[in-house]
């Protein structure tokens, strides 16, 4: 199982402060749901996807548009029936099917969801696990919060990794051809792999507890890190630019 | 003494956090806006099997973990504030003094609670925020299958895992 979210690149937004990106990234889901054109709407978002093209790549960007197409299809085909009144674009008859005002709805909709969507996995993309903990960190996390997240990470590879394995231990153990089980069955022979899991996931608590123990884990004295943010030198200039470009926006598109 | 408790509730807290990650993410079926998965097998198991506070923070971090890494990062927020809910009602629901299991009358009620605080959390919230009521609407059905089946399940695995690992209950708090 991959846990790593971060895309290897060179563009700006990799030099972008992370604690003004996680700033930026507040800012620009929150002006999506501003009172702005649709023209204005669909021109930010257009921007966002050219950034993350020009940052991330075109695999990238063409996985993340591809993981919300099913999501983008629904809203877009059953968002106009929502909104019946105003002047018709589709009718049957003398039923109406879809007004004008629908399909603005829906085509706002979709962009605001393709940009709170790319916005969010730009920043996980372009920022590397360790340093948006640190990124958090200056935003007030609470280190034991950001000690959870980070042992939990270490910890997921460990505990799939034992599920692949328990699981092919079960059903090498099978009699039953798996294809001819319905669903209950094969519900019901996902409990003794589940079971082994979580028991082998909950004997590691107390060593895991140990080893925290043994690192000092509530010493008044604070800890000593590897990484640090200080190699980011700009973080007053990016604090600026992310105002800005969202005002920016704002200014010329607001409704 | 203390310090001793802080790194246990610390290793609880991110183990389970982990196993929720891991059960929402290694069996997905995808539907048209998202997946259904095995989520609420681990948050129903550790409700039932550790505390409230271990089980909001377990359920709402390890589901909004699982949707950042998954790509769904725009749900991570949802689901945060939906399986933290569905946590600690189920927990507190099913709370009781000692060794006492909770009555069947409770598992019911804890059932049904799962079952409405998912569906119509996920309602409400995709509804305000992502898309409309009618699209929203349209993900109830697989919501009540998931929460319902993983309600079961989660039953089934937490009195299995205290057969078969009776410590588990010094763990909890």
């Amino acid at each position: 199982m991959n846990t790593s979210t971060f895309v290897d690149g060179r563009g700006w937004l990799y030099r972008f402060d992370p604690r003004a990106k996680i700033l930026l990234m507040i800012l620009l889901c929150v002006f999506f749901f501003l009172p702005i054109t649709l023209v204005g709407l669909a021109v930010s978002v257009l921007l966002v996807i050219a950034v993350g093209w020009h940052n991330t790549g075109t695999r990238n960007m063409v996985s993340v548009l591809k993981s919300i197409t099913p999501m983008l299809l629904f809203m877009l085909l059953f968002a106009p029936f929502n909104v019946r009144g105003g002047e018709v674009l589709l009718s049957i008859g003398s039923v109406t099917i879809i007004t004008v005002e629908g399909a603005a709805q829906a085509l706002r909709l979709a962009c605001r969801f393709i940009g709170i969507t790319y916005v969010c996995t730009l920043l996980f993309a372009t920022t590397v696990m360790g340093e948006l903990m640190l990124a958090l960190r200056f935003w007030r996390l609470p280190y034991k919060a950001a000690l959870v997240v980070t042992l939990s990470f270490s910890s997921i590879p460990f505990i799939a990794e034992s599920f692949s394995q328990i699981g092919e231990s079960h059903s090498l153990r099978e009699a039953a051809d798996e294809e001819k089980k319905n669903y209950i069955q094969r519900l019901k022979d996902l409990l003794p792999t589940l079971t082994s899991v979580l028991v082998v996931a909950l004997r590691s608590i107390p060593n895991l507890a140990m080893s925290l123990e043994m690192r000092g884990l509530g010493r008044s004295e604070t800890r000593s890190s590897y990484r640090s943010l200080d190699s980011y030198t700009h973080l007053f200039t990016d604090f600026v630019i992310s105002i800005t470009i969202v005002t920016v926006l704002w200014l010329i598109f607001k409704a | 003494m203390q310090q001793n408790r802080n790194a246990l509730k610390l290793a609880v807290t991110a183990v389970l956090t982990a196993v929720v990650v891991v059960f929402t993410m290694i069996i997905r079926i995808p539907t048209a806006k998202g997946y259904l998965n095995l989520c609420d097998v681990a948050i129903c198991f550790i409700a039932f099997t550790f505390g409230p506070a271990s089980s909001f923070i377990a359920a709402a971090l390890g589901t909004a973990l699982a949707d950042l890494i998954s790509g769904y990062a725009q749900w991570a927020p949802i689901s945060f504030a939906v399986h933290g809910l569905e946590g600690l009602l189920i927990a507190l629901i099913v709370r009781s003094k000692g060794d006492h299991e909770a009555s069947f009358l409770r598992k019911i009620i804890a059932g049904i609670v799962c079952m409405a605080t998912v569906s119509l959390g996920y309602f409400a919230l995709s509804a305000l925020f992502i898309s409309t009521a009618a699209v929203a609407a349209a993900e109830i059905p697989g919501n009540l299958v998931q929460s319902a089946v993983g309600f079961i399940l989660g039953l089934a695995v937490s009195s299995a895992v205290k057969r078969a690992y009776p410590p588990v209950s010094a763990l909890s708090w």
